[in-house]
């Protein structure tokens, strides 16, 4: 018996194909099927009744917390992507250079520890303002809540944003840059106006990404919030490891696997409404 | 400075280079340029890569920090000034138009930047694209444009602002043959009809030559000549210079002056120069430049004019690019490139004749550079 191409190939990706199976679809299959399942073995909606009732108010939560990361980390790497860029101070662009890319390289539950010693009520920055004589230390607050949340957040996602857009901002002929500011734009006018809409989708998908990430992010909210209302990982966390309630925290995990396709369309319709336009 | 250009002279502004030094990384690249540029004239700057004429005109423009020297327009040194403060319009080689926006919002960028209202922007970009032959153009995208009318856009962008200097940095090398000529005087008539002052950066001889009223010639980093293009073609003030205008053949020369003649021997040749002629040539080896259309063949014994260097040669090549031969001639342990109407056979023995009156000899211890 020979085989055809075709069976060769699929023979030869087999092996591959059965371990994403066995360990990532399987698993994946079986958590919808737990999170459509009721009590007696059926068909349900029950486990998102009651992820809905005790949850609603971290959903939201954690929408808003990951849209109000990702907009800050967009305009913390579209800072530093221009003044890599556009900036005509050598040291202060070699400096940046050197330093902008080490939070990508610390693991977010590092991240998350780092920020707990930084802005705890008796924390690094809190010390330091004290210190410099800016606050009282009655006045000193903690910003262990959803700010340390986005804190944590923003420092991790902006190297990788700033990274991609620094890279697709390098690609732009430059003579598209020096045009603008050679008609009398200022290099912040050149960045808004000439540079960024050049650079838009590479932006968009750094940022579809890093909101998928930060979605995902277990860590973080754990350590840094730790109370009411919080992200929806640390409440599937809480649910199996509490209750062993596989059910509601499958529900959950449905539900932010539904808040990332969002993310996914949103990206997906604009490359596609570019497609046309061209 | 041409009869138009002197009438509308009005808008161009004047602009005085005086010691300009510039450096990238140490490494010095203009060595105190001082040239002045005249409202409404058009200049086109010369030379070889790599020897300082973009680096001048982007030091002009303000991207390029100047070391030393003053770039003064309208009575202002502007050496210190953002590009954004200069007031310049420049048009790249790579076009530089902005691929997300429209012509119209291209052309009025500068508009826009100065604050100008909508209707005044559409009534100025509409003008300029007549102007340009791309009336109706205003709502398509540039990435749908031409090489040729992506120019055209480019320049509109630089002239809508109405700038008193334009600069040019290769602007039509991207471009095919046939569109670059045309354009050639499209430029030309635009800059005499708004009296602009222009500075053109190029690396063309024919394109500089046919655009220009003066052509700045630069090697290494100085001027090398600055002067009509007659003027540089006929008169080069220097080996390099003869050289980079097309006189590329050299022949080695020996040169003896007695009273008003000079006696001039190039291997066993001989001819003789007097009085005003020959009180110009250099005295001892020299080095003679001539184009491929100088010299011409015949035979080894016609007699030879007074004035006439007859060479000895053999023919090792020939080409034919049309109109006349091309022969490369090995003559004077030189190989001489030379046009004759006449077709000649490989190996012939030929007498190569060349009028000393249309040589440009050098010493041969400073030409020794472009030799």
């Amino acid at each position: 018996m020979s085989l055809s191409q075709r069976q060769l190939a699929l023979l030869l990706i087999a092996p591959g194909l059965a371990l994403v199976a066995a360990l990532f679809l399987y698993p994946l299959f079986f958590s919808l099927v737990s999170a459509f399942t009721g009590p007696d073995g059926g068909f349900s909606l029950q486990s998102f009744g009651k992820a809905w009732e005790l949850y609603s108010g971290d959903v939201v939560f954690t929408v808003v917390i990951v849209l109000a990361s990702c907009f800050f980390t967009g305009l913390a790497a579209i800072v530093i992507a221009g003044t890599l860029t556009l900036g005509e101070n050598r040291w202060i662009v070699g400096t940046l250079k050197a330093l902008y890319r080490w939070p990508l390289f610390i693991p977010f539950i590092v991240a998350a520890q780092c920020m707990r010693t930084f802005l705890a009520k008796n924390g690094l920055m809190n010390n330091s303002f004290v210190s410099l004589g800016l606050i009282e230390p009655l006045q000193a607050v903690s910003f262990l809540d959803w700010r340390g949340i986005i804190a944590t957040f923003v420092w991790k996602q902006t190297p990788f944003v700033a990274l991609l857009l620094a890279g697709a901002l390098a690609a732009i002929d430059r003579a598209t840059l020096e045009a603008g500011r050679n008609l009398g734009a200022s290099r912040i006018r050149v960045l808004i106006e000439l540079a960024l809409p050049q650079v838009m989708p590479t932006l968009l998908v750094a940022l579809v990404l890093s909101f998928v990430t930060m979605l995902s992010v277990l860590s973080v909210p754990m350590m840094v919030a730790g109370s009411q209302p919080t992200m929806l990982t640390v409440d599937m966390a809480f649910r199996i490891n509490a209750y062993g309630d596989y059910a509601t925290a499958n529900a959950l995990g449905v539900i932010t696997y539904l808040i990332s396709a969002g993310a996914a369309i949103i990206y997906l319709r604009r490359g596609m409404a570019q497609e046309g336009a061209r | 400075m041409q009869p138009e250009t002197q009438a509308r002279a009005g808008s161009g502004a004047a602009i005085a280079v005086r010691g300009l030094q510039v450096a990238y990384g140490g490494t010095r690249v203009l060595h105190g340029i001082d040239l002045d540029f005249a409202p409404g004239s058009f200049t086109a700057l010369l030379g070889s890569s790599g020897c300082g004429k973009t680096t001048l005109l982007r030091s002009l423009s303000g991207f390029v920090p100047v070391e030393a020297g003053s770039i003064v327009v309208g009575g202002r040194d502007i050496a210190g000034l953002p590009p954004e403060k200069r007031g310049m319009a420049m048009v790249f080689q790579s076009y530089a138009l902005w691929p997300h926006m429209t012509v119209l919002q291209n052309i009025g960028y500068g508009l826009k930047l100065r604050g100008r209202s909508k209707a005044e922007i559409a009534a100025k970009v509409g003008e300029m694209l007549s102007f340009l032959g791309l009336a109706g153009y205003e709502n398509r995208k540039v990435t749908a444009l031409s090489g040729g009318q992506r120019q055209r856009v480019a320049l509109g962008r630089a002239l809508a602002i109405d700038p008193g200097i334009l600069l040019l940095d290769e602007p039509l090398s991207n471009l095919d043959a046939k569109i670059r000529m045309t354009m050639r005087h499209e430029i030309r008539a635009i800059q005499q009809r708004l009296g602009l002052t222009a500075v053109h950066v190029t690396h063309d001889r024919e394109e500089a030559m046919t655009m220009a009223d003066r052509l700045v010639i630069m090697q290494a980093g100085r001027i090398a000549q600055v002067g009509t293009p007659e003027e540089v073609y006929d008169r080069p003030a220097s080996a390099f210079v003869a050289n980079f205008m097309g006189a590329e053949n050299v022949l080695p020369l020996s040169i003896a002056r007695s009273g008003a003649q000079a006696a001039v021997a190039a291997g066993e040749a001989r001819a003789t120069l007097a009085d005003a002629a020959a009180a110009a040539l250099p005295s001892g080896e020299a080095l003679g430049y001539f184009r491929d259309d100088v010299a011409s063949l015949g035979a080894l014994d016609a007699p030879a004019a007074s004035g006439d260097l007859l060479v000895p040669g053999v023919i090792a090549a020939r080409a034919y690019p049309g109109g006349i031969y091309r022969y490369k001639v090995e003559a004077a342990g030189r190989q001489i490139t030379v046009d004759d109407a006449g077709r000649h056979e490989l190996g012939t023995k030929v007498g190569l004749r060349i009028p000393l009156q249309r040589l440009h000899i050098f010493p041969a211890t400073e030409a020794g550079i472009a030799a």
